[in-house]
């Protein structure tokens, strides 16, 4: 009887006619077609819920019980990670994975924002299409073809720098820091180009014509007209490709050395807290401190991440409305 | 800017004639660059954008260039065969697929030239592009066919051959035939699942706690970095269930990944769906289930297939979970298997692999080829993905005739 009660609900969409003709052809057939229909429909909303909150159930069963076990301040602020000697301090996979996400921003979205700014208000109109293909292609390589092609090409000339800054026998190399501040940039340039020339383009048109008619130049409207009005999703493409550079693994784990300690510089190996999960993980036995202490660094990550999205999403509503 | 000056006013002659050029002359784009410091920024931006995108373009086609000595090693002997379970039916199919690839690339360029030609020769700007048949496309696929199929001991052996730890001239076959396989095996959770959620939420969603539970789970979901579902996976799957690194665990983590991708744009392309379709259709005498089912997932299916392309290209990029819950090796016995439970790498953690443990000596070459098939594979994605996007109106006007057969 509720089943019919909202199935009318339902209808009172099309209010003209009355719920009771629209049952149609009344066959009991299509009415068991429509309820099988509609408890499909409503599962799997259900198992999307339910697969999130097992996901986030397991994570953080067993990140709390490396918590305890360790203690969240020796885990976030210790600078020695040695399973072996039962010594979890994670400030130097912390410090790894937020400076190399920022240097990223650094190297790679502030270049992709004003690629973006010149692209949408300042290049001739014939090369934006194939600049926003090439852009859209990049966007999708996957991030290993990044962090190889950084491993052959980028590891050297960076070594070559660190030899220059430093001496030619200091102990520096290539894989570091530096290196992977870079390579994410590189990775993340695109994505935030793309979705800062959608803010930019959503931008209206009347604005730019009125500051034209101001007599503005068009660098004057394109940075004081068109970008203040888009900083907000510009903001936001900054801070998505924040969250993909703090969560990237591979690409990483390719070019910054896996040394679990504090790096002395730029050019010494370092560790982010994703890579040292996929490195660690494999030899840790679960159940362990040294396997519980992993999940509470992707705890910590996951923290971190949250943090940014809701960032994101403040943003995003404060634009919506 | 008015042209003409007040009626009233009549200034000297000289004065007049000065200020009639002046205000007469067109506004010229010119004007608008503003001062000189402006001009060089300006013009810095543009380099910098060009350089930007110019390496980009250099990567690629860099990558491609230095891949394609393993992409395009046509060998005139048969490659010899490891005696693997079903290696001669997925030989056929790269190979087909190698064929169909190449067939497909010369007609395109053949009518882009053609086109442009024409163009050119009847000064008919609108000309389009000719088209082929039917029976010239069935005719064209067939052969495509038979030729891969009899020559599919023939293929480049870097796609068909197993890798090698230690010596080199290893290949990537069971790693192309994984990404595959992973694919459609991720493809058959998603899709039920990931449309089903967005019909709900596109048409059914009535109870408050429920959308608002449902869309804070796919903000969460789109907010993981990928290698915590790969800890997800790997403390379900290989340690609570003690299944080992399996492609089911691989595949189900990534339908995961993919939900809030899969559902955020088939609910979009849901909602596309003009008022006054469902309306007819309900004027009709149709249920709502017959009108979603019927109407509106036909309409909105090109979306839904094109957020279904995109999926599968993160299926081909995804690595990190894929580590931790498929596992970094072939199999010798099982390397083209279709049992799920058996574990395997893909092309993206074959590239990872090799360069971080690999030790055959001709690990550059290797990842250069991995590298380059990826990249092929990621491009086809996306251009598939945004011709399905294009494609959307054609579909939604199929969908209502066919809508109209059904019901005269």
């Amino acid at each position: 009887m509720t089943m019919r009660a909202t199935f009318a609900e339902e209808s009172a969409r099309s209010r003209s006619i009355a719920p009771s003709a629209r049952r149609g052809s009344g066959a009991a057939g299509v009415r068991w077609g429509d309820m099988l229909a509609r408890g499909f429909v409503i599962t799997c909303a259900g198992v999307v819920v339910l697969a999130t909150a097992t996901m986030i159930a397991f994570l953080a069963q067993t990140g709390i019980k490396g918590l305890t076990e360790v203690g969240l301040w020796p885990l976030l602020h210790g600078t020695k990670w040695k399973p072996e000697a039962d010594s979890f301090g994670g400030f130097a996979l912390l410090s790894g994975t937020l400076v190399s996400a920022s240097g990223a921003v650094l190297f790679g979205a502030v270049p992709a924002v004003l690629a973006a700014v010149w692209l949408s208000e300042l290049s001739p109109k014939m090369i934006r299409t194939p600049f926003r293909r090439v852009m859209e292609i990049a966007a999708a390589v996957p991030s290993v073809v990044y962090g190889w092609l950084a491993l052959v090409y980028l590891v050297p000339i960076m070594e070559h720098v660190a030899h220059r800054l430093y001496g030619a026998d200091a102990a520096v190399g290539g894989e570091g820091l530096a290196s992977s501040a870079i390579l994410l940039g590189i990775m993340i340039a695109p994505t935030v180009l793309l979705l800062s020339l959608d803010a930019l383009s959503r931008v209206p048109a009347e604005l730019r014509q009125g500051s034209a008619a101001l007599g503005a130049s068009e660098m004057q409207t394109a940075f004081r007209v068109a970008l203040p009005g888009a900083w907000r999703g510009i903001l936001i493409a900054v801070f998505f490709g924040l969250a993909r550079a703090a969560g990237e693994t591979m690409a990483v784990q390719m070019v910054i050395g896996g040394a679990r300690k504090l790096p002395d510089n730029l050019f010494t190996p370092t560790t982010t807290i994703s890579t040292q999960i996929v490195m660690d993980m494999q030899n840790a036995s679960p159940g362990t401190t040294a396997s519980n202490a992993l999940y509470s660094m992707a705890l910590v990550l996951l923290v971190v991440s949250v943090i940014i999205v809701l960032a994101t999403r403040l943003l995003s509503r404060q634009t919506a409305t | 800017m008015p042209a003409t000056l007040p009626e009233g006013s009549t200034p000297p002659n000289e004065a007049n004639e000065a200020n009639e050029a002046r205000v007469r002359a067109p506004l010229r784009k010119a004007d608008r660059k503003g001062r000189r410091v402006e001009v060089v920024l300006a013009r810095g931006l543009a380099t910098m954008a060009a350089l930007l995108a110019g390496a980009y373009v250099a990567g690629l086609v860099h990558l491609l260039m230095r891949g394609s000595s393993k992409l395009l090693a046509v060998s005139s002997t048969p490659v010899p065969r490891a005696g693997v379970e079903n290696e001669s039916v997925v030989r056929g199919f790269v190979s087909v697929a190698v064929f169909a690839l190449l067939a497909w690339a010369v007609i395109a360029t053949g009518r882009m030239v053609v086109g442009r030609v024409t163009r050119m020769r009847t000064a008919d700007e609108n000309a389009a592009d000719p088209k082929l048949g039917g029976w010239a496309i069935a005719a064209i696929a067939g052969a495509v066919v038979a030729v891969g199929i009899v020559l599919r001991d023939h293929v480049p052996s870097f796609l068909v051959t197993l890798p090698s730890e230690t010596t080199a001239g290893g290949g990537v076959g069971p790693e192309i035939f994984n990404t595959l396989y992973f694919a459609v095996l991720s493809t058959a959770v998603t899709l039920p699942i990931g449309v089903g959620a967005a019909v709900y939420m596109a048409r059914f969603a009535r109870s408050k706690p429920m959308v608002g539970a449902l869309r804070t789970a796919l903000d969460t979901l789109a907010s993981l970095p990928s290698i915590v579902y790969g800890l997800f996976g790997f403390l379900v799957f290989v340690v609570q269930m003690q299944a080992g690194y399996s492609l089911f665990a691989g595949a189900f983590v990534l339908a995961l990944l993919n939900l809030p991708l899969v559902v955020g744009i088939s609910e979009e392309s849901l909602r596309a769906v003009p008022q006054e379709v469902e309306d007819a259709s309900i004027a009709l005498g149709a249920t709502r289930v017959q009108t979603t089912l019927r109407v509106t997932l036909p309409y909105a299916w090109p979306g839904i297939l094109s957020a279904l392309v995109l999926s599968v290209g993160r299926v081909f990029a995804e690595s990190a979970p894929l580590i931790m819950t498929a596992g970094t090796t072939i199999s010798r016995g099982s390397a083209y298997s279709l049992n799920p439970f058996r574990g395997g790498e893909t092309l993206a953690v074959h590239l990872w692999y090799v360069n971080s443990s690999g030790l055959s000596p001709d690990k550059a070459d290797v990842s250069a080829g991995t590298a380059a098939v990826l990249v092929v594979l990621i491009f086809l994605t996306n251009l598939g993905a945004s011709r399905l996007a294009r494609f959307g109106g054609a579909m939604g006007n199929k969908a209502t005739s066919r809508l109209g057969k059904a019901t005269r």
